[in-house]
């Protein structure tokens, strides 16, 4: 998990901190959660329990992925590559939707009878790493944020980690031959134009969480 | 893949597809093709080198030009368009025409590595092509042949893989219906008839995979000017820049337009409950998808009821296709889910016209399902998805307006006796006349059979109109000739079988005279934009334009005045620059930014960020002056190949009489009125006349014929061009 100075204030809470290390990576549902923290997510308690949001902890706050407003126009893939690999792409975006738009492997997307759920997959940023413990160069590493990166001066592009991961979500360059991976910079919320991704910043999550 | 190839912005590859010897190969884009840009242009440039411009445009020498652009998937918003160029099955001349799609594929396709693929010969079975990246490979589609599209994308999608987009052509394009398209996404098509064109190569459909990517010089400048487009540039669909309801940032409120999103306003099908729209100030880039809800413009407020979401096409934060659940439709046994963006969802009473009841009555033959009012909607979206499921192109309306006008002047009937005797009392009015929307799904599958009466509307105005008699008084019951009928529902501009795209209704004498320049519809939307954008016409729009293009470039919404110069520079604005987009591409639905939603701005738009996005993407200068030159030469190569046509499959050699005259209703209108009478629309013929003579002089043009001259021509490095001309005696 991503330990920031700001998230740190926030997590000696120990309700919250207890409650949100559940949330990372897993979703929001089964827990009871205030209706000014909801507001805070953008979420409603029916998302909640019907399992519709997930959330996943960034150094800048809380990532919210809200499947309903994602509108398929592809541009977290756009500003993720723009801004982690000087060009742009689908395939090697460390935030997937394009997989998702036509005929998911969830027998979802535009060519299915589900053709309107469509959605960002995003790296989980696990705390047991299946990606870096399938490594077999130990490239990846965790920085002093926590962040999990890859080291491209030992990567040999052999895709284990591609394999490893539940969601394949890091991904082989085809041109440079090294993996790459959600580095949590963030480019892909900033630039969603629906909100579908969303970051909600840890004092306002403090400040809320405070105030149950 | 692009990146590979070193080159910024362009794939750098065109792959060409021989359907009658199976071979496939590649070759450069550059720098063979770099002065035609992209899309658009690639298409022009190997039609006119490789195509005889007599060719029957449903045989063997024809081809096809699927086309992308150096802008196409660079990061630069609203660059999801393909364009594909082939020649015409349908409209007078038969000549040089586009189909555009938006969705995503054009995404993929450059993502694979390639700029264009060329589509020639003719297969003797059914096949489909696949991209997968370098791999290009013809494959069997016996098991897809005589499918609707829906079952076809689906079907090749789950095939194929999850990452594999999929475009298809319905039965109609099989059975070379000419007003037949390619269905790509979900209800985004191309149309001008490649349905039949690729019908007749047996080709049914293309899939795609690209994991490659597309090298960008400056991809942060990208980034960044993407980012001030759409905060203090861009805003709903068409780039209408001021919101529809009061918000409280806005300092206006549009009294109609496309920026429906608002407080209020809901995605009322949204699976976890209602999204409320809210406020999209300028400025905020994670609310612009907000901003456009077209199917609240499309249907009124009934449309909350039952959208689950806005869709559209990669990169664009401006969401123009509703994406419905309309239930009424379930108990009908027809699909619920539903998308699509104007005329193809809009207009679909036109299939249901008054009837006479057993008293002789003329009596509405629709009703409403659950609410008040909601028979445009539900019946829009039964008719879009049928048009969609066989693959039927609209023609900008003209298909429906054409039965409508048939069925209530009595032609219809009249024809259908004539020509084929029995066929009346086997059409099924009964659904029609209940507003049944099983009725308007029977109309699209009788025209997709590409025989009978319906399937004669499956020619295209132009054919049916010399089929019915309907361009000859003398030769139909109603006496009327109906490329100059003046009733409201003819839209055809000229006589050449398409209608006009925004012309002279709302956009003067401007519109008139970029609707006649192609060979179907113009699709140019760069003055409809702005004079929808629901800014003050005198204090924003009148002097933003003025800034631009000089003194008196604009007119106010039914205050005409006569042409004058700078009429005509923003009229030639608006049509080369439609060929840039549809070359570079970008979407000219959102395209150019001519108004911007910004205060601080004082809502002048960027008509200079194409270029900006081109040198930031390419890394090298390119001016607008460049793009205007490079638009240019394209234009000056439709006219070129439009006279040639013209000549070779109509013995013509003056395009201002064969091509480029008006239909009567457009001076005729409002007979109470006198053209730039305060309150009307209608032109005046002597100042038309005018108009035609400075139109041609500002591209170099010949006065009598409306063909450019060899210095024209030369001066855009077309000399080859001139030479043709010259060989046939059209200069």
């Amino acid at each position: 998990m991503a330990e920031t100075m700001d998230r740190k204030s926030f997590l000696d809470k120990d309700y919250t901190r207890r409650q949100f290390l559940k949330l990372s990576g897993k979703s929001l549902a089964g827990l009871a959660l205030s209706s000014s923290l909801l507001s805070v997510l953008g979420v409603s308690e029916k998302a909640v329990a019907e399992d519709k949001v997930r959330v996943w902890a960034f150094p800048q706050g809380l990532l919210v992925v809200d499947a309903d407003r994602c509108v398929g126009c592809q541009r977290c893939e756009i500003n993720c590559t723009l801004t982690n690999d000087g060009c742009c792409s689908s395939y090697i975006s460390r935030v997937k939707v394009t997989r998702n738009l036509y005929s998911s492997r969830n027998g979802q997307g535009l060519y299915t009878e589900d053709n309107w759920t469509y959605f960002p997959d995003t790296c989980r940023q696990c705390e047991n790493p299946a990606c870096g413990n399938a490594c077999p160069m130990q490239a990846i590493y965790s920085d002093e944020n926590g962040i999990r990166r890859v080291d491209t001066d030992k990567c040999i592009g052999c895709g284990a980690c591609t394999a490893a991961c539940p969601w394949h979500m890091p991904t082989v360059n085809p041109e440079t031959h090294k993996s790459s991976k959600c580095i949590m910079c963030g480019a892909c919320a900033e630039g969603c134009p629906s909100g579908a991704l969303s970051i909600v910043p840890w004092d306002e999550i403090v400040s809320v969480s405070q105030a149950i | 893949m692009s990146v590979k190839n070193g080159i910024n912005g362009w794939a750098g590859t065109i792959v060409r597809v021989n359907l009658s010897t199976g071979t496939i190969t590649k070759e450069d884009t550059l720098p063979k093709y770099k002065p035609f840009i992209g899309g658009m242009g690639i298409g022009y440039k190997v039609i006119w080198d490789e195509v005889p411009l007599d060719a029957d445009p449903l045989g063997p020498d024809a081809k096809c030009v699927f086309g992308v652009g150096p802008l196409t998937a660079s990061g630069v918003p609203c660059s999801g368009r393909m364009n594909i160029t082939l020649l015409s099955c349908w409209s007078k001349g038969y000549s040089i025409v586009d189909a555009h799609m938006g969705g995503h594929i054009a995404h993929a396709f450059k993502y694979a590595g390639y700029d264009a693929m060329i589509v020639e010969g003719q297969s003797d079975k059914p096949v489909y092509i696949k991209i997968d990246d370098d791999k290009v490979t013809i494959e069997d589609a016996s098991h897809i042949w005589g499918k609707g599209t829906f079952e076809v994308n689906a079907t090749l999608a789950k095939e194929n893989g999850p990452e594999f987009d999929v475009a298809s052509i319905g039965t109609a394009g099989e059975n070379l219906v000419h007003m037949s398209n390619i269905v790509t996404s979900f209800g985004n098509s191309g149309g001008a008839g490649i349905g039949a064109l690729l019908g007749s190569k047996k080709c049914k459909a293309l899939v795609v995979r690209g994991t490659g990517a597309v090298k960008i010089a400056e991809p942060l400048k990208v980034r960044l000017l993407s980012n001030y487009m759409i905060k203090d540039l861009v805003g709903g669909n068409n780039n209408h820049t001021v919101p529809c309801h009061a918000q409280s940032w806005s300092e206006y409120v549009a009294t109609n337009n496309r920026w429906q999103g608002a407080p209020g306003i809901t995605w009322d099908k949204a699976s976890k409950g209602p999204i409320d729209m809210g406020e999209q100030p300028s400025g905020q880039i994670n609310v612009a998808a907000l901003r456009c809800n077209k199917g609240v413009f499309d249907f009124g407020e009934i449309a909350e009821k039952y959208t689950v979401k806005q869709g559209g096409c990669s990169s664009c934060p401006v969401r123009c296709y509703t994406e419905y659940d309309m239930d009424p439709l379930a108990e009908y046994d027809l699909p619920t889910h539903v998308s699509n963006t104007c005329m193809p969802i809009i207009k679909m009473l036109e299939w249901y016209p008054n009837h006479k009841d057993a008293n002789g009555e003329s009596v509405p033959s629709t009703h409403d399902f659950v609410d008040e009012k909601d028979a445009k909607m539900i019946l829009g979206g039964a008719g879009s998805r049928a048009a969609d499921e066989y693959g039927v192109w609209c023609n900008y309306g003209n298909l429906y307006e054409d039965f409508n006008m048939a069925y209530t002047t009595g032609v219809l009937k009249d024809v259908a006796d004539r020509l084929y005797p029995g066929e009346w009392d086997t059409i099924p009015w009964a659904l029609m006349e209940a507003g049944d929307p099983r009725w308007v799904w029977e109309c699209y599958r009788r025209i997709s059979l590409g025989k009978g009466l319906f399937a004669d509307l499956g020619l295209g105005t132009y054919e049916l109109y010399q089929k019915w008699g309907m361009d000859d008084p003398e030769k139909n019951v109603a006496g009327i000739n109906f490329y100059d009928f003046v009733n409201g529902k003819n839209f055809n501009i000229g006589h050449n079988g398409y209608p006009r795209h925004h012309g002279p209704e709302n956009c003067w004498q401007a519109g008139t005279l970029y609707s006649m320049m192609y060979n179907r519809d113009c699709m140019i939307h760069h003055l409809i934009n702005f004079c929808s954008s629901g800014a003050p016409y005198y204090d924003i729009i009148k002097p933003v334009l003025e800034h631009f293009f000089g003194e008196g470039c604009t007119d106010a919404q039914k205050k005409y005045t006569p042409i004058n110069e700078n009429k005509i520079k923003l009229a030639k604005w608006a049509f080369i620059g439609k060929q840039w987009h549809d070359s570079a591409t970008l979407c000219n639905w959102m395209y150019p930014m001519t108004i911007a939603t910004s205060k601080k701005r004082q809502y002048i738009g960027d008509l200079d960020l194409d270029a900006k996005y081109m040198s930031a993407v390419l890394g090298e200068e390119y001016t607008r002056e460049d793009q205007e030159r490079d638009s240019e030469r394209i234009s000056q190569l439709l006219r070129v190949i439009t006279a040639i046509s013209f000549k070779l499959n109509l013995g013509s050699t003056n395009l201002r009489k064969d091509h480029d005259h008006v239909s009567d209703w457009v001076f005729d209108k409002e007979p109470d009125f006198k053209a730039f009478d305060e309150g009307t629309v209608k032109l005046d013929r002597e100042d038309w006349e005018k108009s035609l003579d400075m139109w041609y002089e500002a591209l170099g043009w010949n006065k009598e014929t409306g063909i450019p001259t060899r210095e024209t021509l030369e001066k855009f490095d077309l000399a080859e061009c001139a030479d043709k001309l010259e060989e046939l005696g059209l200069i």
